[in-house]
């Protein structure tokens, strides 16, 4: 908002001159058409391939973490059984006898003797 | 007695606040990706801005293109835009800035043909009566930014500053502008109004 002071009174013409010169097209028929051409443009930068990938960086970004989280917690979980076999394995026992294992060929009575006295 | 035009503009709504509020909703809602809401400011302001991009041009026609041009560079800007800040005040340094890169544009492609007068808007057809055509002739004597200063100024009613910000000028500047062109314009259409 503001007045015009451009010229003196005997100027109005001149004013009006140049506010017609400059002065916006009138008629809504007009402005809803050049709205809708300025929205049309709008509609294909949105419809773009880039805006089509730029919304989907987010959504797969996360899903990506999402994967990468659940391959360590499975690799991780697949270690600890593996490990927990293991101790497993090295605890319980042996299918076949100790003795016969390490020495299958302790057959006289001398032997079976210290061998009585030892494993007391 | 001097000449006081007042311009009332043809987009206020109801109450400033009640507006700014539902400009704000709007800038939001578009910046969420809501075409409708976009569409809504287009509408809102694109008057203005026509009268902006027309302040720096040359022709109806280019202030038309710079209008669109502008409008898709504040499109794609939104994201970085904040509600809380005067929308109008930033969407309109982005037409003055589109209508500058438009003049510049022409400039180097027109270089060898520059036209003598301003061309004439397209609405008026029947315009042919000397003291406009003088008064058209008056304005190619100023430079391009005295007259974007006079016209935003003058006619279109933005303050020294806002001229300032949507020319990239310091306000003094544009302050001096104004001095200039309407000294310049006075004298010459002083010849215009003795002929007449």
């Amino acid at each position: 908002m503001s007045d015009i002071r451009l010229f003196n009174n005997d100027d109005d013409e001149m004013v009006r001159g140049l506010r017609s010169l400059y002065a916006a097209p009138a008629g809504d028929a007009y402005w809803n058409e050049l709205e809708s051409r300025i929205m049309a443009r709008v509609a294909d930068v949105e419809l773009g391939w880039w805006t089509e990938l730029d919304r989907w960086v987010r959504p797969a970004l996360a899903a990506a973490a999402v994967l990468l989280l659940a391959t360590g917690v499975a690799m991780f979980r697949a270690h600890r059984a593996e490990q927990d076999i293991a101790a497993e394995s090295m605890l319980s026992a042996p299918a076949v006898p100790v003795s016969t294992a390490i020495r299958p060929a302790l057959q006289d009575d001398r032997e079976a003797r210290i061998r009585f006295l030892f494993g007391r | 007695m001097t000449a006081a035009l007042t311009i009332e503009s043809p987009y206020r709504m109801s109450s400033p606040s009640d507006a700014r509020a539902e400009e704000r909703a709007l800038v939001i809602a578009a910046q969420r990706g809501e075409s409708d809401a976009f569409a809504a400011l287009v509408r809102q302001h694109q008057r203005r801005a026509y009268a902006v991009c027309r302040a720096i041009v040359l022709t109806h026609e280019d202030a038309e293109d710079a209008v669109q041009e502008g409008f898709l560079h504040a499109f794609k800007a939104l994201d970085r835009f904040l509600p809380d800040q005067p929308f109008g005040a930033w969407l309109y340094r982005i037409m003055a800035n589109a209508s500058l890169d438009l003049v510049r544009r022409r400039k180097v492609r027109d270089a060898d043909e520059l036209p003598d007068t301003v061309p004439m808007p397209f609405r008026d057809p029947g315009e042919s009566d000397e003291l406009r055509r003088r008064l058209n002739m008056a304005l190619t004597k100023l430079t391009d930014r005295q007259r974007s200063v006079i016209v935003l100024h003058d006619l279109e009613g933005f303050t020294h500053g806002e001229i300032g910000a949507m020319l990239g000028i310091p306000e003094g500047t544009a302050r001096s502008d104004l001095h200039h062109a309407r000294a310049a314009l006075r004298r010459l259409l002083k010849d215009v109004r003795s002929d007449l």
